[in-house]
């Protein structure tokens, strides 16, 4: 019952920056530009790739419509940051700010009534830098960003400034923007969507996203307490505190725990999120005595879409504008910063002659396939949180019974499979597919160290000695690519199975290109061609 | 997927399997074999011989409501 004695106290609002608009050239002087980039949408994936391009180089323009970070209103969207994308941002420059704000994490727990069904330790796969798992409100990640950004170019964000209308012309995209000075208009070798699920640009293309809607109901409840709960991910298939359904308790910056509840199909979002009947679930989980301030309480439900095609043209799709799933896992604002890691280094090479256009297909080919894997994957958590069916609902007591005395069967419980960085398929301008590599430390570098400078693929060769390098001499003269010795025995050899010999072959996201056992420069000149989009067909490997 | 005779003593499993579900409800029996399909399915492992084994029992239902 709830404690109608009990008085509720919200924190006070996190206190976001503002940026000022500033009157662009365009208006200024009358005239269109061209620019080589134009992003629209400063959220994760529009700000990640604005990041990367500017320390690539690239004079990219992004236009967000509002003049701070994160949602009016004081939410937090997404909260977990995967290995992958701390990479990213260790390439980028902001992972310590990442690292000293956040929370470290890398247990989960998954729970039935008051027993622990299973538990897993992410560390236990990690040779990374950087941990499985920080979390950390989005809007500080975007912060983090929109800083750095400024640092490499002072004029790039451009912020009230609203995009009405695009044209698709043959060699340019025309964008029309609104801001607070009147409207004007700017040319766009590549037009990049970053406007998120609900993009009027992508809606104004015409373009089919297939979205289905989930009718799962839950309620984000983000609160402020000291509590000695582990820092930990934990999650509860059937919570005796929440007439059980499922729960969610994780760790934010700030002390703000992010407490997420299943509800009723039939629940009354604007009821469930009642302050009163909110802090009625959190006295059933935290007990009486504990002191808690709301922070924000926000109703929602899944839907997830995924566009059939992510460049269109010369406009290319990143982030939610392209695809969106359920929660589980953090597969959505991790996907949106790898779909920037790995369009970012394309665009660049494309505009600076050193690649062909149609590795801007690859991104389609390979960010698409992430996308779909992610959508089964969480689709496949969505239907054991929510059973469709009384007999769903039997299956899952049965793994749930198992689980407590066959291991086997802990497998079986799905409360989310946490975001790894996909593999991707064989495609035109990667025949043998492609695959992550973690930020290994070696030999007083690492490899996000190798990859911070310029927008060059890495050759890493094992027992490389001077004759070898000498022989590849001629191809960086001539290709994007430097190649560097490493030392056949280290850490860097373990961890990818190399030989004195093997040459591995590191794209600028940190993909594994082609793994090569006797390197010839022939051979390793047709993987580079194929790479960048140069070769009729890529080679076989 | 093995559909020769494999089970060493078919009508002792049967029996037991029988047993296995001696004064239970309707309710109770079908959780029981939902734990029972979950532990056989261990046993096999194999995806490809598992999905054989789905999509032939969905097949031999005998006339009852699919």
């Amino acid at each position: 019952m709830p404690n109608t004695a009990e008085t509720w106290k919200f924190a006070p609002a996190y206190e976001l920056p503002a940026w000022p608009f500033v009157e662009p050239p365009e208006l200024v002087t009358g005239r269109t530009r061209r620019h080589p980039v134009v992003i629209a949408g400063g959220g994760l994936a529009g700000l990640t790739l604005a990041c990367e391009l500017a320390q690539r180089g690239i004079r990219a323009v992004l236009l967000d419509e509002d003049d701070t970070v994160g949602v009016r209103g004081a939410s937090s969207r997404g909260i977990c940051y995967a290995q992958k994308s701390l990479e990213i941002f260790e390439r980028l420059g902001i992972y310590e700010r990442i690292r000293a704000k956040g929370i470290t994490w890398s247990v989960g727990r998954t729970f039935s009534g008051a027993d622990e069904v299973y538990a897993f330790d992410l560390k236990d796969e990690s040779l990374s830098e950087q941990p499985p798992f920080i979390n950390l409100q989005q809007f500080y990640l975007e912060w983090f960003l929109v800083e750095r950004i400024l640092e490499l170019d002072a004029e790039l964000i451009r912020w009230k400034s609203r995009v009405v209308a695009i044209d698709n012309e043959s060699d340019h995209v025309k964008v029309e923007v609104e801001t607070p000075a009147g409207r004007y208009a700017l040319e766009a070798e590549w037009f990049i969507d970053a406007t998120g699920a609900n993009s009027r640009i992508r809606n104004a293309m015409g373009l089919e996203v297939n979205a289905s809607h989930g009718t799962d109901r839950w309620c984000i409840t983000d609160v402020k307490f000291k509590q000695p709960f582990a820092v930990e991910r934990w999650t509860w298939i059937d919570a005796p505190f929440n007439e059980h359904r499922a729960v969610w308790q994780h760790l934010m910056a700030d002390e703000v725990w992010r407490l997420d509840y299943q509800m009723n199909e039939g629940a009354d979002p604007e009821a469930i999120s009642r302050p009163e009947v909110a802090g009625a679930r959190l006295r059933e989980q935290l007990g009486p005595d504990v002191e808690f301030e709301f922070v924000w309480i926000g109703p929602y439900q899944y839907r997830d879409h995924l566009l059939e095609r992510f460049r269109v043209g010369r406009t290319l799709f990143i982030g939610d504008s392209a695809h969106v799933v359920s929660p589980f896992g953090a597969r959505g604002g991790n996907n949106g910063i790898q779909d920037a890691a790995n369009l970012g280094w394309k665009l660049a090479l494309v505009l600076n002659g050193e690649a062909g256009e149609v590795l801007l297909d690859s991104y389609h080919a390979e960010r698409h396939a992430a996308a779909e894997e992610n959508l089964k994957v969480t689709s496949r958590t969505t239907r054991f949180l929510a059973p469709r069916s009384a007999a769903e609902y039997r299956m899952r007591r049965a793994v749930v019974a198992l689980a407590r005395t066959h291991e086997f069967a802990r497998k079986l419980a799905n409360t989310g499979r946490m975001a790894q960085a996909n593999a991707y398929p064989s495609s035109h301008c990667a025949p043998s597919g492609a695959r992550s590599l973690q930020n290994v430390a070696f030999e007083g570098t690492s490899v996000m160290r190798e990859l911070a400078e310029g927008t060059r693929l890495l050759g890493l060769w094992f027992g490389a000695g001077a004759a070898e390098l000498a022989s590849v001499e001629d191809l960086e003269k001539r290709w994007p690519v430097r190649f560097r010795s490493v030392e056949a025995d280290g850490a860097l050899a373990h961890h990818l199975h190399a030989e004195a010999g093997t040459l591995v072959l590191v794209r600028p996201d940190a993909y594994i290109a082609a793994v090569v056992d006797r390197a010839t420069p022939g051979f390793v000149e047709a993987l580079l061609r194929s790479a960048l989009g140069r070769a009729a067909v890529g080679p076989a490997v | 997927m093995n559909s020769a005779p494999n089970i060493a003593d078919p009508d002792g499993f049967y029996e037991a399997w029988l047993n296995a579900h001696e004064h239970l409800s309707d309710a109770d029996s079908a959780e029981l074999d939902a734990r029972l399909v979950l532990l056989l399915a261990n046993q096999l492992g194999d995806q490809e011989l598992l999905l054989e084994c789905i999509a032939a029992a969905r097949a031999a239902s005998n006339g009852t409501k699919r």
